[in-house]
């Protein structure tokens, strides 16, 4: 037999055993209460509840004896008693009368001193008034600073501000006249911020931030000036071969759609078409003499669409300068904000913008949207 | 069939693709500004070339009020005399433009005074844009008595303010307020009119009462306000010329205050307090019959009309708190428009028609703001310890209002202000000021 069979034989039954004989099933007796009764015959329990006998009146009550008369009535005592003995009281002596006063006339009341002059105060102290200070106001958003966006272009050197725009003059070697060094200056710029004085006093806490800017158009499908060139020559190739009677009408059309310009775009330099960032670069620079300050409210509201044509040394051509057209305002105040982009571009093309020469023939002609919205009134 | 059909599409497409990429290669360059700058236009304003020895002085002082009207805007810059590379010499001789463009002048006023034997002043002006090269407008011509300087330096101020922005000038035109002096606890008020600029300051009444709220009639000729001189306040009828005044009459124990003119000049409006409850009522002034235009428990008064007369904005508490509410002009229904936090008070619309200033107070301060006739774009324009009182330029670019100092010795002062919230100024006035009421631009 296994040792381990045995082993669990042994406490099996070991475990039924204490199971049975421990006690494991007995189980506790509930608890009750004990009442103590004791058991009386019926005679006994009569003679508990039968009414008690009543006391027996008694018939014979001892009265009082009354007084007998030869007894002798007290002494009544007739003198009477002896008047006690008063203190006189000293009659006290009559005062002296008083000596009678002096009547006299009361002198008159001086009279008071009255002047018309008021008399002259001490100024009072200052009068402080409490002040209850001032609650701070919430801690509110502050508008983010409107920055313009860069230029993409190379930085432009530093110069100095003044009220007047001068170039810089370097000594020119091959010059004759050798002109006097000078620096250049600029005027200060503004910001295009407004801050009214209720923003002013506001907390230092931002109070709220712009909407995120639009993201900018993608730059226009880039024009492809070989093409150009070549179009009329290969018209002009197809027609000789075909119909050669044709090709100086043909000419004539041309001339006529190219107007005063064919003379220059032939002449004009081609090269790749600009790029976003020398078209950026562009728009910064006239934005920055773009100064809507003195516009009305109006002009503010409209959008001019203002068409310039450029000289070589991308100078604006100011005769050129033309108001295509106008949305969002009245003719006075697109006349207005014409002049104001007119300005714009004659300032700042004083001096010629920065373009690729190489690239003429891309912004010969240029037509400059000015959209006030953003310059609002917030 | 289908290579045909697929040949023939090809076609197509390339036949509307090749125009458009032609154009797009041939058309300008097209850039859109969006971001500009906001800064003083620099003007220069050369001293007016005076045609007789006479006219010197005039011309100086002509030329220095045009630089303060246009510079006082915040608008402009004047470029100083000091600066400037060009002379003008003679009023008809053309204009040597880059000199002006050296000093970056965008605008250039040239200007002639003149005075002839009879003591008659002549000023004429031509404004320039330096760098288009050409006259902006046309030139003009001013004639008037000597004494008269003054308006025709801002005649022509007005004239170069509106060719440049667009806008309604409003340099030629006074303003009626009530003077103060005295301590706080011990002020004397009386009314006195000056320019808009401070000047040609005269008094219209003596101080024997207190006087509240001038307000002008729309022709600029009378003026109401409110006058304690019964001991209970009554509204007055002054004629600015003559200073002769009248009362105008309510009815017995009833006190009358905020009075304002309707647009037609005939009828005014006003508060009334009677068996302690106030209410807007409107008097025809030349019969003297009034009528009520609300009958509510709570305070009604400030009531201003709108340009065109059409309806009323007023501040009552009807809500609990002051705020400004709209009716029509004849009575009716009244529409809350303001519901910031704090209280509102005094609106007054805009001779545009397009706003309506009012003071607030809120959060301890006192405002001066604008909003839209609906109660929408509440903007805030000031703060100080006390602001109140918003008059409008007649051209409803500018406002003046009441600042008083804080303390005892605390002085209450006329202050303007551009509806953008720029160009916050003091106006030149050597007495205490308050309750300002700008009169139209004067014929």
């Amino acid at each position: 037999m296994n040792t381990g069979q045995v082993i669990s034989g042994v406490a099996h039954t070991g475990l039924v055993a204490f199971a049975i004989f421990g006690g494991a099933f007995q189980a506790e007796p509930l608890p009750f209460r004990v009442t103590e009764v004791t058991a009386i015959s019926a005679e006994e329990y009569a003679a508990l509840v039968a009414p008690e006998a009543s006391p027996e009146a008694v018939a014979n009550v001892d009265t009082p004896e009354p007084p007998q008369e030869g007894e002798s009535a007290p002494e009544v005592n007739t003198e009477a008693d002896a008047a006690p003995e008063l203190e006189t009281p000293e009659v006290a002596e009559t005062p002296p009368p008083d000596p009678v006063p002096e009547v006299t006339e009361p002198e008159p009341a001086p009279e008071a001193e009255v002047s018309d002059e008021p008399p002259v105060l001490d100024p009072p102290d200052e009068e402080v008034a409490v002040l209850v200070p001032e609650q701070a106001e919430e801690a509110q958003a502050e508008d983010a600073p409107r920055v313009a966006p860069e230029p993409v272009a190379q930085p432009e050197p530093d110069v100095a501000i003044d009220e007047v725009e001068r170039e810089e003059v370097e000594p020119d070697a091959q010059a004759e006249e050798v002109a006097p060094d000078e620096e250049a200056t600029s005027p200060e710029e503004a910001t295009t911020e407004i801050v009214t004085e209720a923003d002013q006093e506001a907390a230092a806490a931002p109070t709220r931030s712009l909407r995120p800017q639009t993201r900018p158009d993608r730059p226009e499908p880039a024009a492809e000036p070989e093409e150009t060139t070549e179009e009329p020559a290969q018209t002009e190739t197809a027609q000789t071969e075909d119909e050669p009677d044709t090709s100086a009408a043909v000419n004539d059309a041309l001339a006529e759609a190219l107007g005063t310009n064919e003379g220059a775009a032939d002449t004009a330099p081609q090269g790749p078409p600009l790029t976003a960032g020398e078209k950026d670069a562009l728009r910064v620079s006239v934005q920055r003499c773009w100064n809507v300050g003195s516009l009305s409210t109006d002009a503010l509201q409209t959008t001019v669409v203002v068409s310039v044509n450029m000289s070589e040394d991308a100078r604006p051509v100011s005769s050129s300068i033309r108001m295509l057209s106008s949305s969002g305002g009245s003719n006075a105040s697109a006349e207005q904000a014409f002049q104001a982009a007119r300005r714009a571009i004659l300032r700042c093309g004083a001096s010629g913008f920065d373009l690729p020469a190489d690239k003429y023939a891309s912004w010969r002609e240029i037509e400059m949207t000015f959209n006030p919205e953003r310059m609002r009134i917030k | 069939m289908m290579k045909h059909v697929l040949t023939l599409l090809s076609a197509i497409l390339f036949g509307l693709a090749a125009p458009v990429a032609a154009q797009e290669r041939d058309g300008p360059l097209r850039i859109e500004i969006t971001e500009g700058v906001i800064e003083p236009l620099p003007y220069a304003v050369p001293v007016f070339v005076a045609d007789t020895a006479a006219a010197a002085q005039h011309a100086q002082n002509i030329t220095q009020v045009i630089a303060a009207d246009l510079s006082g805007t915040g608008l402009f810059r004047e470029i100083p005399d000091s600066a400037h590379i060009g002379r003008i010499t003679n009023f008809a001789s053309p204009v040597q433009f880059p000199d002006w463009k050296a000093i970056n002048a965008q605008a250039l006023i040239v200007g002639g005074v003149s005075v002839d034997g009879a003591g008659r002043l002549t000023v004429r002006f031509r404004l320039y844009d330096v760098f288009a090269g050409q006259e902006i407008g046309q030139g003009l011509q001013l004639q008037g008595t000597v004494d008269g300087w003054r308006r025709m330096a801002h005649k022509v101020a007005d004239q170069v303010y509106a060719r440049l922005t667009g806008e309604d000038a409003y340099f030629d035109s006074r303003v009626v307020f009530v003077a103060e002096s005295g301590p706080k606890d011990n002020r004397q008020k009386r009314l006195a009119i000056m320019d808009y600029d401070g000047a040609n300051l005269s008094y219209l009444t003596d101080a024997s009462s207190i006087v509240l709220a001038p307000r002008f009639s729309p022709g600029d000729n009378q003026v109401l306000y409110t006058s304690y001189e019964s001991g209970f306040p009554k509204i007055y009828v002054l004629d600015v010329a003559s200073a002769g005044r009248r009362v105008l009459e309510t009815q017995q124990g009833t006190m009358s205050f905020a009075p304002r003119f309707a647009p037609d000049g005939r009828t005014v409006v006003f508060s009334l307090t009677s068996g302690g409850n106030t209410d807007l009522y409107t008097m025809d002034i030349g019969s003297g019959r009034t009528s009520r235009l609300t009958s509510a428990p709570s305070i009604e008064t400030a009531p201003s009309f709108s340009p065109d007369g059409s309806r009323i904005v007023f501040e009552s508490d009807r809500s609990g708190l002051p705020q400004l509410y709209v009716m029509p002009s004849s009575g009716g229904e009244a529409q809350r428009i303001s519901f910031g936090q704090g209280r509102y008070g005094t609106p007054v619309w805009s001779p545009r028609g397009d706003l309506i200033a009012f003071t607030k107070q809120s959060k301890g301060r006192f405002h001066i703001g604008v909003m839209r006739t609906d109660g929408s774009e509440e903007r805030l324009l000031t703060a100080s310890f006390l602001d109140e009182g918003p008059t409008w330029a007649p051209n409803g670019r500018v406002i003046m209002f009441t600042r008083e100092s804080q303390g005892a010795q605390g002085q209450a002062r006329l202050y303007s202000v551009d509806i953008t919230g720029r160009n916050l100024r003091k106006v030149p006035l050597d007495i205490g000021a308050s309750d300002p009421s700008w009169s139209g631009l004067q014929k």
